[in-house]
This record gives structure tokens, C-alpha cells and sequence, in this order.
């Protein structure tokens, strides 16, 4: 694929695509070395789809994610996230678009220790401006929609594994994000746990259609999603469908 | 662009008020060393300045007694008149060249043993114009003044340290009786109200004996004349007043020895600025432990920062701005000096009354001591939460996500 297509293609296609990655780079100085560490990635996703991004440890997927997620800055290529240009944005619009658009998973789940799981759920929402009332009325819902209507009260040292997970989906889905970004959120799970934790995701992604890209070095993880990329130094290869 | 940037917004600012107090409250004994700290920085600056506040007023209440529009004009010694004579003054005269004062009196001062059926007392004798009393602010506390009849008279006004010592419990001195000095008898004709020693004044009012001016010259062969005290029309005009007095005084007297001026104004002028400086100093010592207590603030929002690496990152992946992050943090420090300052200024106005008490003092809430304790504390919490609040904010979200 050149360029000028690329181009052509984001003009078109705004509208179905949610992620489109052209030729992303990312490399680091380490003592007058360059690694590098995405060399030229391309990647487009488009809205409602599941996706999972394999690869082993030190491949470069856990970069990609940080790139997707906009915690991380590509180098060089082009990001557009829903037809916005990424380099173009600001700090706080950065920062505007991960409140509104992503949701992350994070494999340690990430929940603030000190908040409530309600606390948690509402957090994204405070970041919006919209008042404590009304984030935990909506944070209340979606611990309801997850299976921890119950244990809203609870800090997250009383939880489960798998509970503490259902709360950080909770958090990631309150905002009503276009994206899920999961980083390996099984992988401090026992088997039967991850396969739930697994099954809520997909069925978020088929009953809401909410985009969902997973980062997993496990391919029984992978294989439930309905596409599969894999990283492996730094580029990207298509995996093959379902 | 197809799609517009979206906009941003944060937390309102009871959100972030009620998070940090919370937060505070989780670092539990750590915060509390923090806040120990800075306790101790803002009583002593409390402390300090209400204690330096109450001193001025003190010393000052001591000066006030004396009237702001009193005023003394020191003589050079055995003055002579322009005749070649010593100096005579007649009051009415000067009254009339020196429109801005309200009453004057020439002073003479010599000391004499005043015998008093039989009991001696070492007696300053003051010899003056009756409108001495006026401008001395002389209060008679029984009997009365020595008035313009009684200028050819043996009559003396005794003040009330001298009297109770030349008295007995049964035959206490009373207005009427006689007392002797030297080869005369004098009657007392009022004794004076005990008052504080005046500073400005030539002389202790309560050990004195005041008898007319013409009289003088029975117990002195020559007396002279040593000061001049008069009372301006106001507190306003005394500066006017004493030039006005001044002037006059040099122009009667023989030679170019200086006719020097004192008036209590100057006096408390001189001892505010001394009492100034008295505080500021007590206040620099109280900012300096103020200090200590900032950077006990900023160890422990450091440590707070350090240890919630991995919050930052999980806030900012979940949408906080730059500027959610440092008003997480500015609020916490500030929130902890706040509390600490209220606290501190507690304890420093206790301190102050205590010391208040130790040193017989009136206790009163010096002006300026809880408004300054209270911001240069909270300023103190704003300047060292700054510095951990910004390196906080200025975090990647990858990197803070990464720490474990």
C-alpha cells in the first residue's frame, strides 16, 4: 500500500474506519543505539469490529497499544482516531479524546485503591464535567450491566480477580467509549475467570458495538475475536480470520 | 476534517476539595508528621507577631498617659534674660506670642527635706506658674489646685507617693496641715491623684511638691529657670506649637545655647518604630519555622507523588488534563497547610495570651497576627505543593503507567 492511496482512502472512509495507523514508527535512544521499536506499521479498524493484537513479550505490541490508546506518541506516520489527526491535537485534547473515545483494560486492572468500586466506575466521568450525582447514577448502571450492582460500596482489596476486572470493564465502558483497549485483562486470571471476563468483552463489542482490540500472547484469547494481528519485530502482519 | 476536536473539561471544584481531604486522610501518620510541622510554623508566626503586637501596645499605653500633646522645652543651663539678669518668663506674654498652645509653664526645680510633724521626707519642690496642673495633666485627688491668688502664698501641692510617706496611719497628711521646708511653713492646700511616671515630664509628679514660682526664692536664694512644659490647642498642633514656643524662648535668652524640644509624640514615634522592628524580627523567626514546615510539606507531597505514580497514569488514561493532575496534588498540599494553619493559629494566640499573662501584659488579638499567620502559612502550602504538584502533572501517562 503507498501513501497516496492511504490518503485517499482515510478521505473516503472517515466515517467507517475508527483507527487508521499509516506507516507509524517508534524508536528509542538507548547509549547511541536506535531501537526501534515499531518500524512501519499500518493498521486500519473499523467501527464495531474485535480485533487482537498478538505477539510475544518485547515485540512491540504493548507500544502499539500505548499509540492506539494515545498514551504514547508515535515517531513518525499518522494516526487518525475517528477522522481526528493526532499529531494535531493539543495535551488536553489529548487528553479529552481518551476521556471520550477509549476505554482501557489494563491486565493489573488499575482500579485506585482508595475509591470505592462506584468511585472507580465514576472517575471517567468527573473528568468530564458532569456532577457526582449524576456520574454514580450512571456508574451504578454500569456495575448493574457488568454483575456488581451489589458490590458497589466495596473497595477493590475486597474484591475478587475477576470482580475487580468486571469494575475496571465498568470504568472503561461508562464513558460510552467507540474503543476498548484491552492489555492482556486475563492474564491475572484463573482460566474460568478469563473465559467470563472474555465473554462480557465480546458481548459488549456484538450487543453495543463498541470497537474492541485486545492485546493478548495467548491465541485460545485471540481466537475468539473475530480478527487477528500479530506483531513481531516491530511490523505487522495480518493473522488470518476466525 | 470530518470530525471537530472534543472539548474539555474537568472536575468541579468540590470534587477536587472532597478527593484530597480524603486522600490526606489515607496517608494517614505521614501527612500528620507534615502537618506537625507545619502546626509549629504557624503558631510561632501567630505567637510572634501577637506577642510583638501586644509589647508595642504595652510600652506604647505607657507613653499615652502622658497626653500625644504634651510637649517640654529644656532650658540651657542658668539661663539668662536679654537684661544680663536670670531668665524671667511671664506666662501671659508667652501665651500670647505662641497662638498654638493652650496653657505653659515655666519650671524651677530644687530638692529640700519637707518636714511634716516631725517625720522627713526628701521632697523634689517644684516652683511653677499654676497652669502647671493644666498642662502637666495634674489631676488633684483631694483639696485643691494652687490657683493665679495664690502666688504671694506659702501654699504647695504635694504629690502622692510624698504625702502617704510623710504620713502615719493615724495622722495621716491632709489638705490643711503644714509642712516645713527649711526656715518656712507651707500649707498644703491638695494632694495629687497617684499617675504613671511620666517619661517626658521633668519630674515624678508623685514625689513632688509644687509651690508657686514667686515663692521659690524662700528656699532658694537663686532660683532658675530649667524647663518649660506646655500642652498644644491638639495632639495636631504640638510639632507647630513647640517651634512656635521655641523660637520665643531663644529670642529671651541671652547667648546662642540651644533651647531643646521634646514632646511625646517624638518619644512614641521612637518607640513604635523600635516596637517594629522588635516585631518584624519575632515574625522572620516565625517564617523561618514556617519554611522548615514547607519543606516537610513538600517531603511528604513528594513521597505522595512518587507512590501514586501509577494513579497519574491511570488518571490520565482515563482522561485527566495536565492541570487535573497538579490540582490534585496543589489541592492536597494546600488543604493539608490549611488545616495546619487554623490549627497553628490556635495554638498561637493561646501562646500569646499565655505569654500575655506571664508578663502582666493586656492581652488583646494584635491586627495584623492572625490574617498574616494564617496566609504566609497557606502560601507556604502553595509554594511547596507547586514544585511536586507540576513534576506530577508533567508525567507521561506511558511512563507513569509503566512504574510498578
Amino acid at each position: 500500500m503507498d501513501a497516496g492511496s492511504g490518503i485517499g482512502m482515510l478521505e473516503n472512509n472517515n466515517e467507517e474506519q475508527l483507527i487508521q495507523l499509516q506507516h507509524i514508527g517508534k524508536h528509542y535512544r538507548l547509549a547511541d543505539k536506535t531501537l526501534h521499536i515499531l518500524g512501519d506499521v499500518c493498521l486500519r479498524i473499523a467501527h464495531g469490529e474485535s480485533c487482537a493484537i498478538l505477539g510475544s513479550s518485547g515485540s512491540g505490541k504493548s507500544t502499539l497499544l500505548n499509540v492506539l490508546g494515545l498514551l504514547d506518541l508515535p515517531d513518525t506516520g499518522n494516526y487518525h482516531l475517528n477522522g481526528i489527526d493526532v499529531a494535531q491535537a493539543s495535551p488536553d485534547q489529548l487528553a479529552a479524546l481518551r476521556n471520550q473515545l477509549i476505554g482501557f483494560v489494563f491486565q493489573s486492572f488499575n482500579l485506585l485503591p482508595r475509591l470505592s468500586a462506584l468511585d472507580n466506575v465514576a472517575l471517567p466521568l468527573t473528568y468530564r464535567g458532569i456532577a457526582p450525582r449524576q456520574a454514580r447514577e450512571q456508574a451504578h448502571a454500569m456495575l448493574v450491566r457488568v454483575g456488581l450492582g451489589e458490590r458497589s460500596e466495596h473497595r477493590p482489596a475486597s474484591l475478587s480477580g475477576g470482580q475487580r476486572q468486571r469494575v475496571a470493564i465498568a470504568r472503561a465502558l461508562v464513558g460510552k467509549p467507540a474503543l476498548i483497549l484491552a492489555d492482556e485483562p486475563t492474564g491475572n486470571l484463573d482460566a474460568s475467570t478469563a473465559q467470563e471476563i472474555m465473554a462480557l468483552l465480546i458481548e459488549l463489542n456484538r450487543e453495543q458495538g463498541v470497537t474492541l482490540i485486545v492485546v493478548t500472547h495467548d491465541p485460545l484469547i485471540a481466537n475468539r475475536l473475530a480478527r487477528r494481528v500479530e506483531v513481531h519485530q516491530g511490523l505487522l502482519r495480518e493473522a488470518g480470520a476466525a | 476534517m470530518s470530525l471537530s476536536m472534543p472539548l474539555s473539561s474537568g472536575p468541579s471544584a468540590a470534587q477536587i476539595l472532597l478527593e484530597a481531604l480524603n486522600s490526606l486522610r489515607m496517608l494517614g501518620r505521614r501527612s500528620l508528621l507534615a502537618l506537625l510541622g507545619i502546626v509549629m510554623g504557624s503558631c510561632s508566626v501567630v505567637a510572634l507577631l501577637n506577642i510583638g503586637g501586644n509589647a508595642a501596645a504595652q510600652s506604647i499605653a505607657i507613653f499615652r498617659n502622658l497626653g500625644s500633646d504634651t510637649l517640654v522645652l529644656q532650658l540651657p543651663p542658668q539661663p539668662t534674660g536679654l537684661d544680663g539678669l536670670p531668665l524671667r518668663l511671664s506666662v501671659e506674654t508667652l501665651g500670647r506670642q505662641t497662638p498654638a498652645v493652650a496653657s505653659l509653664s515655666p519650671v524651677m526645680t530644687y530638692g529640700a527635706a519637707a518636714i511634716f510633724n516631725g517625720r522627713v521626707g526628701n521632697a523634689n519642690i517644684i516652683g511653677a506658674d499654676p497652669a502647671l496642673f493644666e498642662a502637666a495633666r495634674l489631676n488633684i485627688a483631694s483639696g485643691r489646685s494652687l490657683s493665679e491668688f495664690d502666688r504671694k502664698e506659702a501654699y504647695a501641692v504635694i504629690g502622692a507617693s510624698l504625702a502617704q510617706a510623710l504620713s502615719l496611719p493615724d495622722d495621716p497628711l491632709q489638705p490643711g496641715d503644714q509642712l516645713r521646708l527649711q526656715s518656712y511653713q507651707f500649707r498644703v492646700v491638695g494632694i495629687l491623684q497617684e499617675g504613671a511616671p511620666g517619661m517626658l515630664l521633668p519630674f515624678n509628679a508623685n514625689e513632688t511638691l509644687f509651690i508657686p514660682m514667686e515663692g521659690m526664692t524662700r528656699i532658694n536664694p537663686v532660683p532658675q529657670i530649667s524647663h518649660v512644659v506646655a500642652r498644644a490647642n491638639s495632639a495636631e498642633e504640638v510639632i507647630q506649637a513647640g517651634e512656635q514656643l521655641r523660637q520665643t524662648l531663644a529670642q529671651r535668652i541671652a547667648g546662642d545655647a540651644p533651647v531643646t524640644l521634646i514632646f511625646a509624640q517624638q518619644i512614641l514615634e521612637g518607640m513604635q518604630q523600635q516596637t517594629r522592628t522588635f516585631t518584624y524580627l519575632l515574625a522572620a523567626l516565625g517564617v523561618v519555622s514556617l519554611i522548615g514546615g514547607g519543606v516537610g510539606v513538600m517531603n511528604v507531597m513528594l513521597m505522595n507523588v512518587s507512590e501514586r505514580r501509577r494513579e497519574i497514569g491511570v488518571r490520565l488514561a482515563l482522561g485527566a488534563r495536565r492541570r487535573d493532575i497538579r490540582n490534585l496534588f496543589l489541592v492536597e498540599a494546600v488543604a493539608l497547610t490549611s488545616v495546619g494553619a487554623l490549627l497553628g493559629a490556635v495554638l498561637g494566640m493561646a501562646g500569646g495570651w499565655g505569654y500575655a499573662q506571664l508578663s502582666g501584659w493586656a492581652f488583646f488579638l494584635a491586627p495584623g497576627a492572625l490574617p498574616l499567620g494564617i496566609g504566609s502559612t497557606v502560601l507556604v502550602g502553595l509554594f511547596f505543593g507547586l514544585h511536586p504538584a507540576i513534576a506530577a502533572s508533567r508525567l507521561q501517562p506511558v511512563e507513569a503507567l509503566r512504574d510498578e
